[in-house]
């Protein structure tokens, strides 16, 4: 098979959480025109048919599943809802999630239900999702999952507590997953996004971007060809691995354009 | 540092994985990991120069059959006999990559010299020959072929490793030692580059088929295998696969090192 086709997913059915608008919707259409069908879950229903009817306007297949992920019994009609309309499940991807009450609080101020909530919300759903899935990958005899973390999952925020706990557990999830069910054909990788502003103001809030190591910020369509490679056959051979798309901020120690001028022949 | 700031298009491209009108180096291209790499680039459309490591007579025969294969992939190819190690001989060789095929786009380092001895048995001349073709070659084709990348605002390095950089294996320190530091450059140098539209990233491979020394008889190779969580070796094709996939990112993926492993490095 040439390199090429090993990047198409012709004919495979993709899940994808978080659909309805920025990283997500960005995943759905590259997903779409890699060959996949689409069945797009998120909370909002005007955001996600907006999603839909991108991926149909460019020919491609979308269904919308209106889906709150912090709900395992919401997610177990999400599973059955795509299987009832495509019959199989090839690719999760385990995208949504987010702020919630208390993130910036101090930790000595947060609330014991305000900790719950950004846990449930950031990694209990992922795990929902895998779970629900996994019996189908399992029959169809593989798969492929994949888990959307954050370079908060990989280092600290100050006054960050849920987000960087939990998407430091989807960075681990995704290894005992791939260790798992590996064996069974089933791979599960991670992609940790850097910045990647959805508004104009949030850019803004980011400085455009000048802080970040190659000096902008991400665009949200640059995340879906890295998930179409995770989901494809042209990465059989990565499981398990966690990948930064974060324009080098994570191979950085500090603000960017910084380097010590030391000569090797001048003493100090 | 330049105030070149690359910025990407607005839309994902229709072909997300073309690589047509680019040209690459493959430093190393007559073993197998450079060999993979060098075909799924002329399989992806770029015109590829392959190199050999250190040059030796053996070593040319296997690059210039590889040229022969890119060849009747119907992309311009060059073979570059070449001692990597040897400064002025690497700037004459990106030289003459740019007259025959044009500016440099990609860079594949599969430098991969292999030795396998108990550190007592390794003299200092066989640690500066490891060092000098694992480390310093690589390091010295980047820094040759960066300046050609910065002129036109881009470029792709693509580090590749083995597993030897991040998890320790008898035997193996020298080479081991070799490929950490090209971990450590692949960060240093996507810091150094990250505002000429340079992005600098590495994979590191696992235990794969047809690797020398470790495990030179395929008995040995299958029993290694059965001890990993995927039960097989790395498919060198799997590496060519993922070289496509960052040539032909969009630079938002920088100073990142992807393993690819069968799910080796998720379990302890």
């Amino acid at each position: 098979m040439a390199v090429s086709e090993r990047f198409r997913l012709d004919g495979q059915v993709v899940l994808l959480t978080g659909a309805g608008r920025g990283l997500g919707r960005a995943m759905a259409l590259a997903f779409s025109d890699a060959g996949a069908r689409i069945a797009g879950a998120a909370r909002t229903e005007h955001q996600l048919a907006e999603t839909a009817s991108m991926v149909k306007a460019r020919g491609g297949d979308a269904i919308s599943i209106v889906t709150d992920v912090s709900d395992s019994d919401a997610i177990e009609r999400m599973v059955a809802r795509t299987l009832d309309r495509f019959g199989r499940v090839d690719v999760l991807v385990n995208n949504a999630g987010g702020g919630a009450d208390g993130d910036g609080s101090p930790l000595t101020q947060l609330t014991d239900q305000q900790w719950r909530n950004g846990i449930e919300l950031n990694l209990s759903s992922q795990m929902y999702c895998a779970r629900a899935v996994l019996p189908t990958m399992t029959e169809q005899g593989g798969g492929v999952i994949i888990n959307v973390a954050s370079g908060f999952g990989l280092r600290g925020g100050r006054d960050n507590w849920m987000y960087v706990s939990a998407k430091a557990g989807v960075v681990n999830l995704t290894r005992s997953l791939a260790v798992t069910y590996g064996p069974l054909g089933i791979r599960t990788n991670c992609i940790a996004p850097g910045i990647f502003p959805h508004t104009p103001q949030a850019l803004e809030r980011w400085r455009g971007g000048r802080y970040i190591p190659v000096g902008r910020a991400g665009v949200a369509w640059e995340m879906g060809p890295l998930a179409v490679f995770l989901a494809s056959n042209a990465a059989a051979g990565i499981n398990g691995e966690t990948i930064a798309q974060d324009g080098g901020g994570l191979a950085a120690i500090g603000p960017t354009g910084w380097a010590p001028r030391v000569s090797l022949t001048e003493p100090l | 540092m330049s105030d070149f700031v690359p910025t990407p298009n607005p839309d994902q491209p229709d072909d997300p994985f073309n690589l047509r009108g680019r040209v690459a180096l493959v430093l190393g291209a007559g073993d197998p990991l450079g060999r993979a790499a060098a075909v799924a680039l002329a399989e992806s459309g770029a015109d590829v120069a392959v190199s050999s490591l250190r040059g030796g007579p053996r070593e040319i025969v296997r690059v210039q059959s590889v040229a022969n294969e890119i060849w009747s992939l119907g992309r311009r190819n060059l073979a570059l006999e070449l001692d990597a190690t040897d400064e002025s001989a690497v700037d004459t060789a990106l030289a003459q990559v740019e007259s025959e095929l044009g500016g440099l786009d990609i860079l594949v380092n599969a430098a991969d010299l292999v030795a396998a001895a108990p550190i007592e048995a390794l003299r200092a001349e066989d640690w500066h020959q490891l060092l000098a073709a694992n480390l310093l070659a690589p390091a010295s084709v980047a820094r040759a072929a960066a300046q050609a990348m910065k002129r036109r605002g881009f470029g792709r390095i693509i580090n590749v490793v083995s597993i030897l950089a991040a998890r320790g294996v008898a035997h193996t320190s020298a080479y081991a030692a070799a490929h950490a530091g090209v971990l450590a450059i692949t960060r240093t140098l996507s810091q150094e580059w990250a505002r000429d539209g340079i992005t600098v990233n590495a994979l590191q491979v696992g235990v794969y088929d047809g690797q020398h020394g470790l495990g030179d008889s395929a008995e040995a190779a299958q029993q290694l295998a059965r001890m990993l969580p995927a039960k097989e070796l790395v498919d060198p094709r799997d590496v060519g696969a993922a070289v496509v996939a960052l040539a032909a990112d969009s630079g938002f993926v920088t100073g990142e090192t992807i393993a690819i492993d069968g799910a080796a490095s998720a379990r302890v």
